[in-house]
C-alpha cells in the first residue's frame, strides 16, 4: 500500500539515511529505475505485459553507450570502460576493435592454414574470445591484509563475482600494457586474450600464483571473523 | 504439420478438380516450390522424395522438364555460393556477373601487383581471407564493354575514373589491368602517382635536363614493375628500339636492340632510370601507332600531375612542381591522344591531393584547369557505392569469409545504415565484429 502511494507520488520520495555514497550523489531520486534499452527486452517486457506496469515509473535516461544495436555486448562495453584512461572513451573504443581485429586475423589465418575437423576447433569470433579469456583469468579468492596482535596477515577471503570481473579484466589490461615501446597495445592485447582464452599465459598464472597464495595462508583464513 | 500437409494435398486435389487453367497452375506449382522450400529448411527429411510434386505432376501429366522450369531448389550437383562467380575469363564478364565474386588466381597477382596496385588495406584482406577475389561491378564491366567495342585504330580513348573515397576506384583499375593482361595489351601502369612526389626514395638532379629533377629510385623501381607486368608479353611482340640512346660516353642502347634490353639498362643504371622511361613510353607509343602492340596506360591518383605542390625540395630549398620532375613528362605525354592502338585508363582521387583540395571529387575539381584540358575528351566513370544487390552480395561474402561473424538478426540492415554502402567503410566496419 505505501509503496503505491510513493509510485503515485502522493507522498513525497522516501529517502532512507543510510545510502551508498554513489546513490547519494546520484541525480536520480531512489525512485527512478535503469533504462531498458535492449530490444529484445523490451519485447519480452511488452509480451509478458511487465510494460504497462513501467508506464508510470519514474526511468533514468540512457547512457550514452547504452545502445539497442545489434552488436552491444554489455562485456564489450565494460572492457572499454576499463581500457579508458582520462575518459578518452573514443581511443578505447578505437584500441578495443583494433585488438578484435588483430584477434580475427590471427585467429583466420590459422583457420584458412587447418584442414578437416582441426577447422571447427578454431575460434575465430573475437567477441567469445574476449568472453572466455575473462571467464578464464577470474579468480575466486583473494588476499586481504587483516591486523592481528600487531602483526599483518594476508588473509584469503572469497571475492563477489563483481571484484573478480574486474580483476579480470584488469589483469588482462596489464598484462597487454607491460610491452616494449614499438609494440602496439592492440597487438600485444591480442595476444593476451588469445592465450588466457586457450589457459595459458600471463593472467592465468597470475591467477594461479593468488590461488596458490591463497591456498598457503589458509591457516590464517579464520582472522576474518575471529 | 501433418494436417498441414493433409490439407495441402486435399487443396491441390480439389484444385484438380476444378479444372484451373494451365497459367494458374503455373503459380500453384511455383507455390508449392515455395512451400517445399521451407519444409526442407526445417529438415523435414520426410519430404525428400517429394511425394506432392510427383503427385502434382501425375495429375496435370506436366513433364519433368516443365517442373524443372519452376523449381526454386538449387542443382546439387555443382554447388557455388550465389555471391560467386566461376567466370575465370574476365573478357566474358557481363551484366549477368554484376555483383558478384571472381577469383584471381595467385600467378596473375603475382605479375600483376607485385610491386603495388592494390591497396594496403586490401592485401591485407587477401593474407586474411586466404583467396584474392574481386567483385565484378558495373563501372569495369562498362569500360571492359567500351574497350572491346572500339576502333583501336582511331585516337586513344581517355577514360577518368572518379568517386568519393573508398568507393573501389583502385580495385576497378585492378580488374581493368587483369582484363588488359588477358587481352594482351601492353600495360603502362602507376600503381599511385602521389608517391613520387609525397615520398619519393632519392632526388637528384637531372643530368640530362637543365633545372629538372630525377627520382632515380623511382624511376627504376616503376620499370621494374613494368617488367614484371610485361615479363609474358614482352617476349612474344619483339619490339625493337628505333634509334640510338646514347647515357654517356660509354654507355648507348643502339638501336635495334630490344625494349627489354633498354629497360634492363634503366634498371641495372639507377641514374638514367628517368631518362629510361621516358625513351621507354616514347617507343611503346610508336609502336602501338605503328600497329605492333596495343598499350593500357593505367595510372591511379592521375590528379597527382597537375598539382603544383610536392614534398620535393630542390638544390636551392624550393618546393619543386610536378612539371619540374622528369618522370612527370613521359607519362603525360602517353596520356594524349596523338597516338593509337592504346587506352588510358586514369583515375582521380581526392587523397591524391592535399587537403586543400578535397572539397569535391568530380574530375574537373580534382584535375583542375590545365588538366581538365590536358584530358579532354575523356569518357567520366563514376564508381559509386555498393547497391542494394552488392552490398548484399558483399555482406555475404564476408560472412563466408568469417570476417563478420555477429549474424543476429538485422545485423545488415544496421551495417548498411553504418557504412553508408561504402566499400572502405564496411570493410573498416566488420572489422571488429
Amino acid at each position: 500500500m505505501t509503496s503505491a502511494l510513493f509510485k503515485l507520488r502522493l507522498l513525497p520520495p522516501f529517502r532512507p539515511l543510510l545510502l551508498p555514497p554513489a546513490q547519494q550523489m546520484s541525480m536520480y531520486q531512489p525512485t527512478y529505475i535503469d533504462p531498458i534499452f535492449k530490444k529484445e527486452q523490451q519485447q519480452v517486457l511488452t509480451e509478458t505485459g511487465e510494460a504497462s506496469n513501467l508506464a508510470h515509473i519514474p526511468i533514468k535516461s540512457a547512457r550514452n553507450n547504452d545502445t539497442c544495436s545489434v552488436f552491444h555486448d554489455n562485456t564489450v562495453s565494460k572492457f572499454t570502460n576499463y581500457i579508458m584512461r582520462k575518459g578518452n572513451k573514443i581511443l578505447a573504443r578505437e584500441l578495443l576493435e583494433k585488438t578484435f581485429e588483430n584477434v580475427k586475423r590471427i585467429q583466420l589465418e590459422r583457420y584458412n592454414l587447418a584442414e578437416g575437423d582441426e577447422k571447427n576447433k578454431i575460434e575465430t569470433n573475437p567477441k567469445v574470445i574476449l568472453h572466455r579469456a575473462i571467464a578464464n583469468s577470474r579468480p575466486i579468492l583473494q588476499l586481504t591484509p587483516i591486523k592481528r596482535g600487531g602483526v599483518k596477515y594476508q588473509v584469503p577471503i572469497p571475492i563477489t563475482e563483481n571484484r573478480s570481473l574486474f580483476l579480470a579484466m584488469n589483469w588482462l589490461i596489464q598484462a597487454a600494457k607491460e610491452k616494449e615501446r614499438k609494440v602496439h597495445f592492440p597487438e600485444k592485447l591480442a595476444w593476451e586474450l588469445l592465450e588466457a582464452a586457450s589457459g595459458q599465459g600471463r593472467v592465468i598464472k597470475r591467477k594461479q600464483d593468488l590461488h596458490r597464495q591463497c591456498e598457503a595462508n589458509k591457516a590464517y583464513a579464520h582472522y576474518r571473523w575471529s | 504439420m501433418i494436417t498441414f500437409i493433409h490439407s495441402y494435398l486435399l487443396l491441390i486435389l480439389f484444385l484438380w478438380f476444378q479444372k484451373v487453367s494451365t497459367k494458374i497452375w503455373a503459380h500453384i506449382l511455383k507455390f508449392h516450390n515455395f512451400v517445399r522450400s521451407q519444409i526442407w529448411c526445417f529438415g523435414f527429411k520426410s519430404y525428400r522424395k517429394e511425394p506432392i510434386t510427383m503427385l502434382v505432376r501425375c495429375l496435370r501429366g506436366v513433364s519433368r522438364r516443365a517442373c524443372a522450369q519452376y523449381s526454386t531448389v538449387a542443382e546439387p550437383i555443382q554447388k557455388l555460393d550465389d555471391f560467386r562467380t566461376n567466370e575465370a575469363t574476365v573478357a566474358n564478364h557481363g551484366l549477368q556477373h554484376l555483383g558478384k565474386y571472381y577469383r584471381i588466381e595467385p600467378e596473375v597477382k603475382k605479375q600483376l601487383f607485385t610491386y603495388g596496385g592494390l591497396p594496403k588495406s586490401f592485401e591485407k584482406q587477401i593474407k586474411t581471407f586466404g583467396e584474392t577475389c574481386l567483385m565484378v561491378r558495373e563501372p569495369a564491366v562498362e569500360v571492359m564493354h567500351y574497350i572491346k567495342s572500339t576502333d583501336l585504330s582511331r585516337p586513344t580513348v581517355r577514360y577518368v575514373l572518379y568517386g568519393v573515397d573508398g568507393a573501389g576506384k583502385s580495385l576497378t583499375m585492378a580488374h581493368l589491368l587483369h582484363f588488359g593482361l588477358e587481352q594482351g595489351f601492353v600495360l603502362v601502369h602507376v600503381p599511385w602517382v602521389a608517391n613520387w612526389f609525397k615520398r619519393p626514395k632519392e632526388t637528384a638532379s637531372s643530368g640530362s635536363k637543365e633545372g629538372f629533377t630525377d627520382l632515380p629510385f623511382d624511376a627504376a623501381s616503376w620499370l621494374v614493375h613494368f617488367k614484371n607486368q610485361n615479363a609474358s608479353i614482352l617476349p612474344k611482340l619483339d619490339l625493337k628500339v628505333s634509334k640510338d640512346y646514347v647515357w654517356s660516353i660509354r654507355e648507348t642502347t643502339p638501336a635495334g636492340s630490344t625494349l627489354l634490353e633498354l629497360i634492363e639498362h634503366g634498371i641495372a643504371r639507377v641514374k638514367f632510370a628517368s631518362d629510361t622511361v621516358e625513351a621507354l613510353l616514347h617507343e611503346l607509343k610508336q609502336h602501338s601507332t605503328a600497329g605492333r602492340c596495343k598499350t593500357m596506360v593505367a595510372i591511379d591518383g592521375y590528379n597527382a600531375l597537375f598539382y603544383p605542390q610536392t614534398r620535393i625540395l630542390a638544390e636551392n630549398k624550393v618546393v619543386v612542381t610536378p612539371d619540374k620532375i622528369t618522370l612527370t613528362k613521359p607519362f603525360l605525354d602517353i596520356t594524349k591522344y596523338d597516338w593509337t592502338n592504346g587506352v588510358c585508363i586514369l583515375s582521380v582521387d581526392r587523397i591524391a591531393l592535399n587537403e586543400e583540395r578535397w572539397e569535391s571529387e568530380l574530375p574537373q575539381y580534382q584535375l583542375g584547369k590545365e588538366g581538365f584540358e590536358h584530358v579532354d575528351p575523356f569518357v567520366p566513370i563514376k564508381v559509386d557505392n555498393y547497391n542494394n544487390k552488392e552490398f548484399h552480395s558483399c555482406i555475404n561474402y564476408y560472412l563466408n569469409r568469417r570476417w563478420i561473424q555477429n549474424s543476429a538478426p538485422g545485423f545488415d540492415d544496421e551495417l548498411k545504415y553504418l557504412s553508408a554502402s561504402n566499400p572502405f567503410k564496411l570493410m573498416n566496419i566488420c572489422a571488429p565484429l
